[in-house]
């Protein structure tokens, strides 16, 4: 392990019981970066968590985090690192800001003036004289970054931060993160909205049974990721793949079986247009247009999801991203 | 310290606390004024003068005899609602992920409870010479009793070891919330325990004489001041203990009840 290195795990392991959480995790994140850390559910996303805060005790491997390793019993060096380890956990009788106090008061030392500090950051400023009890899931979630924030760390370890945020909440935490990483401090942030990890990060690992399947910056990761979709009359589908075939390989070629009319072509998204010209070329004109360098793609490939992908083998989350209809 | 003062105002601010020491003290004054307005009539031959509680000097014992019996139950109730919803909430994992020391954070929580212990013991005792001043008043009893200096000067030691047995009771069922991990399980399993070794000093008084609620009733048993035993009965021992060896032993209780809860939250695995 290396000093310019925010964290790195080796060979990390957990069970509970006979079942195996993480299975020789090898995660090498950077320093000053926004790291993504995908899986689905149940991939050991959490148990990662734990293990990074002292929560839980590893069955082998090691942690090291700024620079040092880590073991449960070194307490002390959480000082350095902001947390929020699954849904945020407050006291609902007390106030936002009652909460920050009670949270300064453990831990890391904290300014009093810092609580006000980060109440502003996370836009609670106004609110934080409420009970939590009267808080929405968006404002807890915000109150958590708050306080994981609280002793201005090194290191951030934030666990699905985007929970319960409203589309403005996402885009202020979002840009909250990158300027956290702008000044050199390192963002760990486990999600499974792929999209707003994609936005997000600058480097991605992909976990899948407890073990990490690819690691890497999110440019590297999707390189060759592309996919374009296109709407054909859907008695023009056989011919459009045939016309498509002489762009790619006709197996990067796939046509919807749930979407009559829907072609999938895995290509570079700056290719859509070399696409539709090739269709009208042949004489066929597309009703519609997708395209996305797409993680969840990717992602899909990676962890062998089946929940996750239609029975034709197109991916859902295509549907509802930026699309051109042609009429 | 800043733990220690943290946990004194969190307690500050909750209504379990407010509830706990409201019914207490409503109980304590209801009872009190119910039992003067009645002129203790229905005494069987033979019983204790019900009158006896606004009755000075003899009330003020009566009155810490009776906070300490019921007091006793509220205290388990009490520490295992403090405990159990460190858990419940995952407070505790917030502190935890923030290097807070699990044991520290532990044995300042509960040391917080145990300030306010004391202080409701006092509020509620205050509370409970009121209603005997009201209830003397109401069934026509002279108040002469009530600056009898002997009486008065024997309260600090009684108050030392009645927040004794309640600190201890309170520790037994935050242990026990520490142990089930959760509010209601160990509100729930304080309750029962309370009951059961109150039900099993029936069966087994020489052993029952040893445990906790029973030990706190013997360790505040002096003369006719003394607290209920679990379940509201006191033990029908054959060697009772005495009252300094009681006392002894509720520290013993008090410190192991201590230990596990932080051992057990040192060893942890907080997954919750």
């Amino acid at each position: 392990m290396t000093a310019d290195l925010a964290l790195a795990t080796r060979a990390l392991s957990k069970s509970y019981g006979s079942r195996r959480a993480l299975d020789g995790l090898d995660l090498t994140v950077p320093t000053g970066v926004v790291y993504g850390f995908l899986g689905p559910n149940g991939a050991g996303k959490t148990t990662t968590m734990r293990l990074l805060t002292g929560l839980l005790r590893p069955d082998s491997g090691t942690i090291e985090m700024l620079g040092r390793p880590f073991s449960r019993s070194d307490r002390h060096r959480l000082f350095d690192i902001g947390a929020l380890v699954e849904s945020p956990s407050f006291y609902p009788y007390l106030s936002g800001r009652e909460n920050l106090h009670a949270l300064a008061s453990a831990g890391a030392p904290t300014p009093r003036k810092r609580i006000d500090e980060v109440l502003e950051i996370v836009g609670l400023r106004d609110r934080a004289g409420d009970k939590v009890s009267r808080y929405s899931l968006g404002m807890k979630q915000r109150l958590g970054i708050a306080g994981a924030l609280l002793s201005d760390p090194q290191l951030l370890l934030l666990d699905e931060p985007a929970n319960g945020l409203d589309p403005a909440g996402i885009v202020a935490m979002r840009e909250t993160l990158r300027h956290l990483a702008a000044i050199g401090k390192t963002v760990f942030v486990s999600s499974h909205l792929l999209a707003e990890v994609q936005q997000l990060a600058d480097v991605v690992g992909i976990i899948a049974a407890g073990k990490l399947v690819r690691e890497g910056s999110i440019k590297e990761l999707l390189a060759g990721e592309g996919i374009v979709r296109v709407r054909v009359s859907p008695d023009e589908v056989a011919a459009a793949a045939t016309a498509l075939a002489t762009l790619v390989q006709q197996d990067h070629v796939t046509a919807s079986t749930a979407e009559p009319g829907w072609l999938t072509i895995q290509i570079a998204p700056d290719r859509t247009a070399e696409v539709n010209r090739t269709l009208a070329q042949a004489s066929i004109y597309a009703s519609g247009l997708e395209s996305g360098n797409d993680l969840e793609e990717l992602f899909l490939n990676l962890t062998h999801d089946p929940s996750a992908v239609d029975p034709d083998g197109t991916f859902a989350g295509m549907r509802g991203r930026s699309t051109t209809e042609i009429n | 310290m800043r733990l220690f003062v943290s946990g004194l105002r969190k307690l500050s601010r909750r209504l379990a606390t407010y509830l706990t020491f409201g019914l207490l003290a409503g109980l304590l004054a209801l009872i009190i004024i119910a039992v003067a307005a009645s002129g203790g009539r229905g005494q069987s031959d033979g019983a204790a003068n019900p009158l006896a509680i606004v009755t000075f000097p003899g009330a003020y014992d009566l009155i810490l005899s009776f906070i300490l019996g019921l007091g006793g139950l509220f205290a388990v109730v009490y520490g295992a609602a403090i405990a159990g919803s460190e858990w419940t909430w995952g407070t505790l994992k917030t502190a935890v992920a923030r290097g807070e020391s699990r044991s520290r954070y532990v044995l300042a929580t509960f040391a917080a409870i145990a300030v306010v212990a004391a202080l409701g013991l006092l509020a509620a005792f205050g509370i409970g010479v009121v209603a005997a001043i009201v209830g003397a008043t109401i069934a026509n009893i002279p108040l002469d009793g009530i600056g009898n200096a002997a009486a008065l000067g024997q309260l600090p030691e009684h108050f030392a070891r009645g927040w004794s047995a309640i600190v201890m009771e309170g520790a037994l069922g935050f242990a026990i919330a520490t142990l089930t991990r959760s509010q209601l399980a160990g509100i729930g399993a304080g309750i029962a325990f309370y009951f059961g070794e109150g039900f099993a000093s029936l069966f087994l008084p020489d052993v029952v004489k040893y445990l906790p609620f029973n030990l706190a009733s013997t360790a505040v048993g002096n003369g006719g001041f003394g607290g209920n035993g679990g379940g509201g009965g006191p033990a029908a021992t054959t060697t009772p203990l005495s009252a300094d060896f009681a006392l002894l032993l509720v520290a013993v209780w008090l410190v192991a009840s201590l230990v596990v809860a932080a051992g057990f939250t040192e060893r942890a695995e907080i997954t919750g």
